[in-house]
């Protein structure tokens, strides 16, 4: 999952990105309104985190062009503007929701969490076939065997698995679990696939990736026998 | 008496225990309504004692003609005496038949006189006609002509009584002669019951007018109370409606409406503070806060660490020196502070800022230029004014480029000691000049960050130089530089 973080407090903007990344995020930061309204337009984020008061265009400016633009995109608050109209107002800009600063880390990643959360489903859990992942814990369970993935791998098959039954192009991939740093080489991409499909295999989950050629990859439900 | 005197104080505590709650308008008819009755009834009874004196004069001059008349058949000419016996034969019947005037007389007694002459101990020798079995009431004892009104047969008379008075100065007997009053009675009591019905009515009425008209004209106050009961610190923006006259009222909503507008910036002003003083402290404590939580979440090397608590540690710096800042701020606002003034020696304090701020230049390889060319002498408090100095030249310092200088002048102009402090720094856009000395003002936000300061310091000298009724000035020239300068108080 790439995030988008506007925030121009360095000693916030680092924190987030850390302890994000951390959390298997691909995470980019814009320490000003214009630049994060030019990365959020030309990029596809699975959510941005804005701070109302950065210099140049507002936090809330940009929500608002972003939401003028067409995009859905989860937006989230990061702001120390505290009072109920400030709340108010933000969340009426098209934030879908708002943390005051200063916050807990770990409320920030449930409310991240909220906002991936899949429309038809009560809880964060992600599961295609026998497989079952929890992106709270970071584990991924094939019926009860626990597989350990590293924190790209695990990217890798929690972008797959939240968009099964549907192809994923290369490009796609790359924008989602990579973060705007990385060299746009997409055959980075066959490598973890690679590594992905040898864990879940030796956890007799295999076969749950496939391979589109030319396009790229898709986990399918299996068919019910 | 005592009972009346309590009567009195009881109405005179209801009067003010009503009063305060009357409500302007009905206080204003009140009083109004009260002065009026004054007057009214003052001229009603002007009014009625003149038609009375005028009535009771047309009937005592025709008395008086009818005496004259009478005499002169008595031949009594001018002011002779006048006995009984001159009287005796004078015929005192009015002209005419005696029978007709009898029977006259026993209808109505329109236009007549009834003339009656008693003696002196009071016995009737002679009486008119018209009198028939009747007399006219007489008192004795008076020696001059007495006009009176009286009775006869129930009807009131006016009457004269003239004594009659012989040679030797001895009243013989009295001369009485009445004339009917009824139509003049008549009038007169009419004009009584007109005026005192009308008396109460005309109140009642201008009252009621008052009251109208005196609503009418508070009416633009009672908008002012309205609007004024909606105010809230929420709607401060709302303003009265000024009225179309340019009168009191105007006046008085023009004075609510200028304290509003100041109010609302006060208002403003201060939830701008704590807004701007929640931001400042709030980001440091969210990178802080933050930093830490994620740094405890997995083990880390040991420069991780270190790194992660140096910065948080830098934070926390600066954070204490925020609260160091405004707390400052506060206790000069709070104006408990009694700057100690004193005559002091302005160049060595100059010289001692200098002294302490050139570590600051030195890492930026700015110079210090000081010019003194006045008395070297002030009125301040040497405390305070170290703090002002520091303060503007360490802002100095902070926005001018490397290798610039900085100048700073002690002088004496107009009998007043001056000092201003000149950077070659970036300047203050003209616009924003006035912002300068408010609080967590910066001239560029983006700026702020890598010069670290929160925008106090400013607000800090302006305070600290009021107290001491020093005058702080600033002008700038964009990216020439700034120069503030600081006009100290004759001594």
């Amino acid at each position: 999952m790439r995030l988008l973080i506007i925030e121009d407090e360095p000693g916030i903007a680092g924190f987030l990105k850390d302890g994000l990344e951390e959390e298997y995020f691909a995470v980019d930061i814009a320490s000003d309104g214009r630049s994060g309204l030019d990365l959020a337009m030309t990029n596809e984020y699975d959510l941005l985190i804005i701070d109302w008061m950065v210099p140049g265009i507002s936090g809330i400016e940009v929500c608002r062009q972003v939401r003028k633009a067409g995009s859905l995109v989860p937006v989230l608050f990061l702001t120390a503007k505290d009072t109920l109209e400030d709340v108010v107002f933000g969340l009426d800009a098209g934030a879908n929701d708002y943390i005051k600063k200063p916050f807990a880390f770990e409320e920030l990643l449930a409310r991240i969490r909220v906002q991936l959360r899949d429309k038809n489903q009560g809880d964060d859990s992600l599961s295609a076939g026998d497989l079952s992942i929890n992106p709270a814990t970071h584990q991924v369970f094939c019926n009860v065997n626990e597989i350990t993935l590293t924190p790209k791998e695990f990217a890798l098959l929690e972008y797959l698995v939240r968009n099964k039954d549907r192809v994923c192009t290369r490009s796609r991939i790359i924008e989602h679990v990579w973060d705007i740093h990385f060299d746009s080489d997409t055959s980075v991409i066959d490598v973890y696939i690679t590594f992905l499909r040898k864990k879940l295999e030796s956890a007799g989950c295999g076969n749950m990736i496939q391979t589109i050629r030319g396009v790229g990859y898709i986990v399918r439900e299996p068919e019910m026998r | 008496m005592k009972r009346e005197e309590v009567k009195r104080t009881a109405m005179n505590m209801a009067f003010r225990k009503i009063m305060p709650m009357m409500s302007l308008r009905n206080r204003i008819a009140f009083y109004y309504t009260v002065a009026t009755a004054f007057l009214i009834a003052l001229v009603f009874t002007i009014i009625y004692f003149m038609v009375d004196h005028v009535v009771y004069r047309q009937f005592d001059e025709e008395l008086e003609s009818e005496i004259t008349e009478i005499l002169r058949d008595a031949h009594v000419i001018n002011h002779d005496f006048i006995g009984l016996s001159r009287l005796m034969n004078v015929d005192i019947d009015d002209k005419g038949d005696e029978d007709e005037e009898h029977e006259k007389n026993e209808q109505a007694e329109v236009d007549i006189e009834f003339i009656q002459i008693v003696n002196n101990k009071g016995q009737i020798i002679r009486k008119s006609l018209n009198l028939s079995r009747n007399i006219l009431a007489f008192e004795p004892g008076h020696s001059e002509t007495v006009y009176s009104n009286s009775r006869f047969r129930g009807a009131p008379v006016r009457q004269v009584q003239l004594p009659l008075v012989n040679r030797n100065g001895i009243t013989e007997g009295y001369l009485l002669v009445a004339v009917p009053l009824k139509d003049a009675i008549n009038v007169l009591l009419d004009l009584q019951k007109v005026l005192l019905l009308s008396f109460p009515l005309i109140i009642l009425t201008l009252f009621i007018l008052t009251r109208s008209i005196a609503g009418r004209s508070i009416r633009p106050i009672e908008k002012v109370i309205a609007t004024a009961e909606k105010m809230t610190q929420a709607n401060l923006d709302q303003r009265i409606a000024m009225p179309h006259h340019h009168d009191e009222l105007y006046r008085l909503s023009a004075t609510i409406n200028d304290l509003l507008d100041r109010m609302h910036e006060a208002f403003q002003r201060e939830k701008q503070f704590t807004a701007d003083a929640s931001h400042e402290l709030k980001t440091p404590l969210a990178a802080v806060k933050g930093t830490l939580e994620v740094l405890v979440r997995k083990p880390r090397e040991r420069e991780h660490y270190e790194t992660k608590v140096q910065f948080c540690l830098k934070e926390l710096n600066r954070m204490a020196s925020l609260i160091d800042q405004l707390l400052m701020l506060a206790r000069y606002e709070s104006s408990r502070m009694n700057p100690k003034i004193e005559e002091i020696d302005l160049s060595q304090h100059l010289d001692d800022v200098v002294e302490r701020m050139r570590p600051l230049a030195d890492e930026k390889e700015i110079s210090f230029n000081v010019e003194k060319t006045g008395k070297g002498r002030a009125a301040a408090d040497p405390a305070m004014l170290e703090m002002i100095l520091e303060n503007i030249i360490s802002n100095a310092v902070k926005y001018s480029p490397a290798g610039s200088s900085i100048t700073i002048a002690e002088k004496h102009q107009d009998h007043l000691s001056m000092c201003s402090i000149t950077d070659q720094g970036i300047g203050i856009p003209e616009e924003q000049l006035h912002a300068v000395f408010e609080r967590f003002y910066r001239v560029d936000e983006s700026r702020s960050l890598s010069t670290g300061g929160f925008g106090l310091g400013l607000s800090i000298v302006k305070k600290l130089a009021d107290l001491q009724k020093i005058t702080v000035s600033v002008k700038s020239a964009k990216n020439k530089g700034t120069t503030f300068e600081l006009t100290f108080p004759s001594a």
